[in-house]
């Protein structure tokens, strides 16, 4: 009950320090900030799907893009009401999901990552070539959240609507972790045969947790639509799927915490870099992933780890 | 007709390029299961070094003969592939790792290439000299350039004395017996670690060779590498992996595919960007183990 | 007198030109612990294969508990409370050993991600009659010390005992048991032998196959032999023993070495 209360407390607090730094933060900062909140909602579903249950997939940012061409273009290409073009990009998000995951995670190991590297390319080609709809590789501009039962929901506001993105990520991954289901993804991702002979049905364990976290990411992709008020085909590039992965490693992957402080570190660490390495940060990254995989394989998240006994990686 | 001749020439030096990509894959694939997605990465390092040879464009007064480029080049990617297997590769494959961790790791190698690559040479182009100029010529028939006849020649020097080595040599029996069966293999004396590092040095030697080839049609960039490693590996998907003409067929196929395609299907010309990906996805789904078969599973 | 649990007719399986089960028939009564022996190469595995549902038979029929589950998944086996151990232990490498063992009890949770999410109170007493039922069999099987142990570090029959805790956090009707004693030292060996007849005593089936003679032999309450895939004796383990055919076939020209 002790544990319970002082959970509930962290929770509080976090949520503290993440809505109060909407306030305090400067015009600059506060981009910074909402994207680095992007990236920590993607980096959790992405940590799902890969550090819990062991698919290795590099469509996540395909999805996000799928939800957020989804949105402004039902919303303000085809004017329906905000409301209904949100509900229905997250349909489509999840319907897409489903359609890819039913064949794609029979596929094993790394033939899945490149199976929906595939699916990414042709989600990027259709986006380049869909003429005025999705603004071709130019994107969409000029157009903006539409007041919400007659609140602006901008400046601060609107960091607020992504911290609790982020917040409605994390406790809803939380959640289905702790469960029998979060187990039978586990279980799956260590040993497929003992997973089966317990009872668990692999593949609807995998294209569960494929539908789940790719919609999650699709929301993500809501989120991102309305910071910038821009989306563009180079926002959802392959090249953000590598990063994203190699966030989750840095980070620790199959742990929450590991997620976001690896999405946080790898986000931010380019701004620190660019005085000595420029733009070079990136091959930074690929050394810290190879020395994370051959020395430290639970990541970052692996030094807390002594406060946290008992908890499996 | 003229046309058409052209286009085949052109398509079968791609298909040849694509076909050493995959047989780069394929030779590491094959004992050690891992797919080393560098490979592309690798082929533009080579592509790299022959303008650094070949050229003053990075260093001055290296104008050395293309042949030795060629010998450069190809030592040069041995090495890399040795080196990355020796200090990336065995101590996860000693402390018994899954396969995705090497090829995790060889993501992060993927990275510091492509990095290091721009670091070394720049962002922007080079020009790579080829042997023979860019001299159009006629073959029999077939009109191209001298550098995709150079290209189509190379391969198949390649790929024989690979199936050469696959089938006619002790190492070669050796690789395939750990492709096989590893512990078994281990049993009978062989040497797993030593097979998998000439694996890697075989992969990372055809790869670098390959971009040495193409580098002179494409110049050498450092976004070379990624088209490189998705075609390469969706050949390898294409030809299936268990035996070496299975690369370079599927490497054929996805190039005629893809100039035939564009010039003849009546979709937008960007819509053709699309195609290898198709058949990526669809050999994945419908034919996972490629058009040839390994050897052992035909009954 | 009602019928035997599992029962297993005409099994058969042809790999190609051999046949390595031939017309097999196998019944399993409630709480009833039966062995299946034979010489390597008899088709004791084939046959464990095929009840688990990792294989599926060329012809013939397993009906369990009433119902036909001869083509069903091996997960939809286990969810009607037919559930395994592993001859070479398969831990989750990457999970807590309580949850090693909640795994096993997967198929008891009713509803859906949505009823997760929402955290619906049936799922919350599910959620903590699982976890009182590992505790138990933690107790039961003597795994207590290492419980907050990485499951890689246990001793190979540490590692035993919890493939048949997991095996049996569903609370199964009938458990296999695929060689359990290969590779445990002598006190393993009892203490499992122990564990397994109290099984039996909670009137759970027991099908297991071994070739330890010694360890089967005390230990069931019926024995199957097979040869070449066929039936050659089915009764007590002491009419077993004095069989003429058995003695032929196993005991007299092997005594439990191995023919390769």
């Amino acid at each position: 009950m002790n544990g319970r209360g002082v959970h509930a407390l962290g929770w509080l607090a976090g949520m503290g320090v993440a809505i109060g730094l909407a306030f305090v933060l400067g015009s600059y900062h506060t981009d910074v900030y909402r994207k680095m909140l992007i990236w920590v909602a993607m980096a959790l579903g992405f940590n799902f799907l890969f550090g819990v249950a062991g698919q290795i997939a590099f469509s996540h940012f395909a999805f996000a893009s799928v939800g957020a061409y989804g949105v402004v273009i039902l919303s303000h290409q085809l004017g329906l009401p905000f409301g209904l073009a949100f509900v229905l990009a997250i349909v489509i998000c999840g319907l897409t999901a489903f359609i890819v995951a039913i064949p794609a995670t029979r596929l094993e190991g790394f033939y899945l990552a490149l199976a929906t590297l595939a699916f990414s390319q042709l989600v990027r080609v259709t986006i380049d070539e869909g003429g005025a709809l999705t603004g071709g590789t130019g994107g969409l501009a000029n157009y903006r959240l539409p007041p919400f039962f007659g609140v602006d929901v901008r400046g601060p506001w609107y960091t607020v609507c992504l911290v609790l993105l982020v917040a409605f990520t994390l406790w809803i991954l939380t959640r289905v972790d702790a469960s029998w289901f979060g187990r039978a993804c586990r279980a799956v991702r260590d040993n497929p045969r003992a997973a089966e002979a317990m009872g668990v049905d692999i593949a609807r364990a995998r294209i569960l947790v494929f539908v789940m976290t790719s919609t999650l990411a699709g929301l993500a992709g809501i989120g991102y639509a309305y910071v910038d008020n821009v989306i563009n085909p180079a926002v959802f590039s392959l090249e953000n799927s590598f990063l994203l992965l190699f966030m989750i490693i840095i980070g620790g992957s199959g742990r929450h915490v590991g997620a976001m402080l690896g999405a946080v570190v790898l986000y931010l660490a380019p701004f620190a870099l660019e005085p000595v390495a420029g733009n070079h940060y990136m091959l930074v990254f690929g050394v810290l992933i190879v020395l994370a995989i051959l020395f430290r394989p639970d990541g970052l998240a692996g030094l807390l780890r002594i406060t946290r006994p008992g908890k499996a990686a | 007709m003229e046309d058409f001749l052209e286009l085949l020439v052109s398509a079968t030096a791609s298909g040849c390029v694509y076909g050493l990509l995959a047989l780069a894959y394929l030779v590491i694939i094959r004992p050690t299961s891992i797919i080393n997605f560098a490979v592309g990465e690798w082929a533009a390092s080579g592509a790299f070094v022959g303008v650094a040879v070949l050229s003053t464009l990075v260093w001055p007064a290296l104008e050395w003969p293309w042949w030795s480029a060629l010998l450069i080049v190809a030592a040069f990617g041995a090495l890399v592939g040795y080196g990355t297997e020796l200090l990336c590769v065995r101590p996860l494959v000693a402390r018994g790792a899954p396969e995705l961790s090497a090829i995790l790791v060889l993501l992060g190698v993927l990275v510091i290439f492509r990095e290091g690559n721009t670091l070394l040479f720049g962002a922007s182009p080079l020009p790579s000299p080829a042997p023979f100029g860019f001299r159009r010529m006629l073959i029999g028939p077939f009109p191209g350039v001298s550098q995709q006849f150079l290209i189509i020649g190379a391969t198949f020097g390649v790929f024989l004395s690979a199936w050469l080595f696959f089938e006619r040599t002790v190492w070669g029996r050796a690789f395939e017996a750990v492709a096989l069966n590893r512990k078994a293999a281990a049993l009978m004396g062989i040497d797993l670690r030593m097979v998998g590092a000439l694996a890697f040095a075989a992969g990372g030697a055809i790869a670098a060779v390959a971009g040495l080839l193409v580098s002179p049609l494409t110049s050498a960039h450092f976004l070379m590498g990624l088209p490189l490693a998705t075609q390469g590996f969706t050949a390898l998907v294409i030809g299936g992996i268990g035996r070496v003409e299975g690369a370079l067929l599927g490497g054929l196929i996805l190039a005629f595919v893809e100039q035939f395609g564009a010039r003849w299907l009546p979709v937008p010309s960007g819509m053709t960007l699309a195609f290898p990906f198709v058949l990526l996805i669809g050999f994945l789904l419908f034919r996972p183990t490629g058009l040839l078969r390994a050897p052992e599973t035909r009954v | 007198m009602s019928a035997p649990l599992l029962q297993v007719r005409g099994l058969t399986r042809r790999f190609g030109g051999l046949v390595a089960v031939s017309d097999l028939d196998v019944d399993l009564g409630r709480g009833e612990i039966l062995a299946l022996i034979g010489p390597n190469g008899a088709g004791k595995t084939t046959t464990f294969n095929l009840i688990a549902g990792v294989d599926r038979p060329t012809s013939g029929t397993i009906v369990f508990d009433g119902r036909d589950i001869s083509r069903q998944p091996a997960h939809a086996r286990a969810a009607l409370g037919l559930t395994r151990t592993f001859q070479h232990n398969m831990p989750f490498a990457g999970m807590s050993l309580t949850d090693n063992i909640l795994v096993g009890r997967h198929a008891r949770f009713t509803g859906g991600l949505v009823d997760v999410i929402l955290g619906a109170r049936r799922l919350r007493e599910q959620e903590s009659a699982a976890r009182r039922k590992a505790d138990e069999l933690i107790e039961f099987t003597g795994l207590g010390a290492r419980v907050d142990a990485d499951v890689s570090t246990l001793s190979f029959g540490e590692g035993r005992l919890l493939e048949v805790a997991r095996a049996l956090v569903s609370d199964p009707r009938a458990i296999l048991l695929d060689e359990p004693a290969a590779g445990l030292t002598g006190a393993e060996v009892a203490r499992l032998a122990r564990i397994i007849a109290d099984i039996a005593a909670r009137g759970i089936a027991v099908l297991l196959i071994d070739h330890d003679m010694r360890f089967v032999l005390p230990l069931a309450h019926r024995a199957i032999v097979l040869k070449f895939g066929e039936k050659i004796a089915d009764g007590p383990p002491r009419d077993i023993v004095n069989d003429p055919a058995v003695i032929a076939a196993y005991l007299g020209n092997s005594a439990g070495a191995a023919h390769a």
